[in-house]
């Protein structure tokens, strides 16, 4: 008999002791997942750098360049000190109260997202936590791509410094406080409007794009775009094969993006023990991101080409055709997907026409690839996707995806985005800090911006694209 | 949309797409698949077109 229970306890110790490894397998498995969508976000990164400075002209490629590099510099302690703390301190709204999962308010973002006190134990190394940093660290690349789409529909005018301010309140401000209304399982807009926008069409792509078009208003075109009678001239970036690769990494990076969009098991904020879900504690596989990604970027790119034959809108139809899906890729059926990616290839170039012939020099159609087709794609989901509960739970007990919720939500990303790039650009703009001196424009911004040549073989013989097409 | 009669997350033991169990999928593969071709064909006859052209 005292063998038995020597035998069983030893039994269970083992049980036990299996048991206690599983935990900690998949808390390093959530670490090492998040830490490993930080690289390939970064490859976003690479993707706009490439895009923007393709996409400028020879005398303000480095200028371009620059002014991406610090975007994301200028992001991440922003983020850090004040971004990461407003997104667990809203989602409830104002003035911050906690919600029902009981990790949002403004008491709960100051015990876990502030970089002093006794919050700072959450906000660097610590043994206990392996989770804060890698989490921090996703949310930080998200805001850092909300600046580069921004970057990129400003180039070849913008004062850096201003556009750095910009930035800062775009990624580590608008597009935060857009996520935890939206984006956060205590968020109002998810638990009274059941918003659902699993890859952030609306709360990254629509903000950041609408944000860039309030800015556009502001700043102006660049010196030649329009004739007097308004009709618009084309400006060639000098370098179109460097943004078509700068737009297919942005593709590659966006598997990290929408990787980072999911909550693996392990971790504080994980919803199962056993299994993937969404932000809002839906199930979801990695299977289910790789069917619809794959059949979206085919179908903006096949939409794009029927109409425009050019690599660029091709490449932005790769893009819009995630973005165009981004907010069901959880539940989209991938023919369906397919189908809707090719509709956003098809309106795309369209949708940017339209934007041009109303005097808006969007220098990369970022107004249209991220902020139209963000809105469009949040409400795809609501004609397709009506009747899925929004959270974790049954319809009735939880809210569930519909028409008039993802409409309410998209105009809620419209004004979150708009709103403030209008008018902290508009502030700029009366300081004089957001266009750059008529001068300066002409000659070229890496002239007065950079102690570099891009291209310096070829001196002052480089075949320059002229500022104004009459010239 | 929701695939099973309740809509509840619990519920879910497999399949979770919109319109799995009905025509939606079929359709839209459908739909899909004649994309693909018709873009094809439309693409042909326009380079066609604009190569002939350049014919001397």
């Amino acid at each position: 008999m005292e063998e038995q229970l020597a035998e069983l306890a030893a039994k269970v110790a083992e049980l036990e002791a299996a048991s206690g490894g599983g935990a900690v397998t998949n808390t390093m498995f959530a670490e090492t997942f998040y830490y490993l969508t930080i690289p390939l976000m970064i490859i976003i990164h690479a993707g706009f750098l490439a895009y923007e400075m393709g996409a400028s002209r020879l005398k303000n490629v480095l200028s371009s360049g620059v002014k991406n590099i610090l975007a994301f510099a200028f992001m991440i302690p922003t983020f850090y000190l004040f971004g990461w703390w407003v997104y667990f301190g809203f989602p409830t709204g104002i003035p911050g109260a906690a919600g029902p999962m009981g990790i949002s308010g403004v008491e709960y973002a100051n015990s876990i997202a502030l970089g002093w006190g006794e919050s700072a134990q959450y906000m660097g190394p610590n043994i206990a936590d392996n989770i804060s940093g890698v989490f921090f660290g996703a949310f930080a690349l998200f805001a850092a791509t909300t600046a580069s789409i921004m970057s990129g529909a400003v180039i070849e005018r913008i004062q850096t410094v201003g556009f750095i301010i910009l930035a800062v309140v775009l990624g580590s401000f608008a597009w935060v406080v857009a996520a935890a209304w939206g984006w956060h399982a205590d968020g109002w807009l998810v638990t009274q409007w059941g918003v659902h926008d699993f890859g952030a069409a609306g709360l990254v792509h629509a903000v950041a794009g609408f944000f860039a078009l309030g800015v556009l208003i502001n700043l102006g075109p660049r010196i030649g775009k329009f004739n007097a009678d308004g009709t618009a001239n084309h400006i060639p970036g000098h370098n179109m094969p460097l943004t078509v690769v700068g737009l297919m990494l942005i593709i590659v990076g966006f598997f990290g993006f929408l990787m980072a969009c999911v909550v693996p098991p392990g971790e504080a904020w994980s919803w199962f023990p056993d299994k993937f879900a969404t932000i809002y504690g839906t199930p979801i596989t990695l299977s289910s991101l790789a069917f619809n990604i794959l059949m979206a970027v085919a179908g903006g790119v096949i939409g794009s080409w029927l109409f425009t034959r050019d690599p660029f809108w091709m490449m932005s139809g790769a893009l819009a055709g995630i973005i165009s899906t981004a907010s069901g890729l959880d539940i989209y059926f991938p023919a369906l997907a397919f189908v809707i990616a090719f509709s956003a290839g098809l309106i795309l170039k369209p949708c940017a026409d339209w934007l041009e012939n109303r005097g808006i020099d969007d220098a990369v159609g970022a107004v249209t690839v991220h902020g139209t087709i963000g809105l469009y794609g949040v409400i795809m989901l609501g004609i397709w996707g009506s009747g899925y509960p929004s959270l974790q739970g049954a319809a009735g007990e939880v809210p569930t995806i519909s028409l008039i919720g993802q409409i309410v939500g998209a105009a809620v990303f419209f004004l979150l985005g708009f709103v403030p790039g209008y008018v902290v650009s508009l502030i700029l703009k009366m300081a004089g800090m957001l266009r750059i001196r008529e001068g300066a424009e002409l000659a070229g911004m890496d002239l007065v911006k950079v102690p570099a040549a891009g291209y310096p073989e070829w001196g002052g013989d480089a075949p320059v694209t002229p500022a104004h097409p009459a010239e | 949309m929701f695939p099973y009669d309740e809509a509840s997350w619990s519920a879910v033991d497999g399949a979770m797409f919109m319109g799995w169990g009905g025509s939606l999928p079929g359709i839209a593969t459908l739909i899909a698949a004649v994309i693909c071709v018709a873009v094809l064909v439309i693409g042909q006859r326009s380079e066609t077109a604009k190569a002939k052209a350049f014919d001397k």
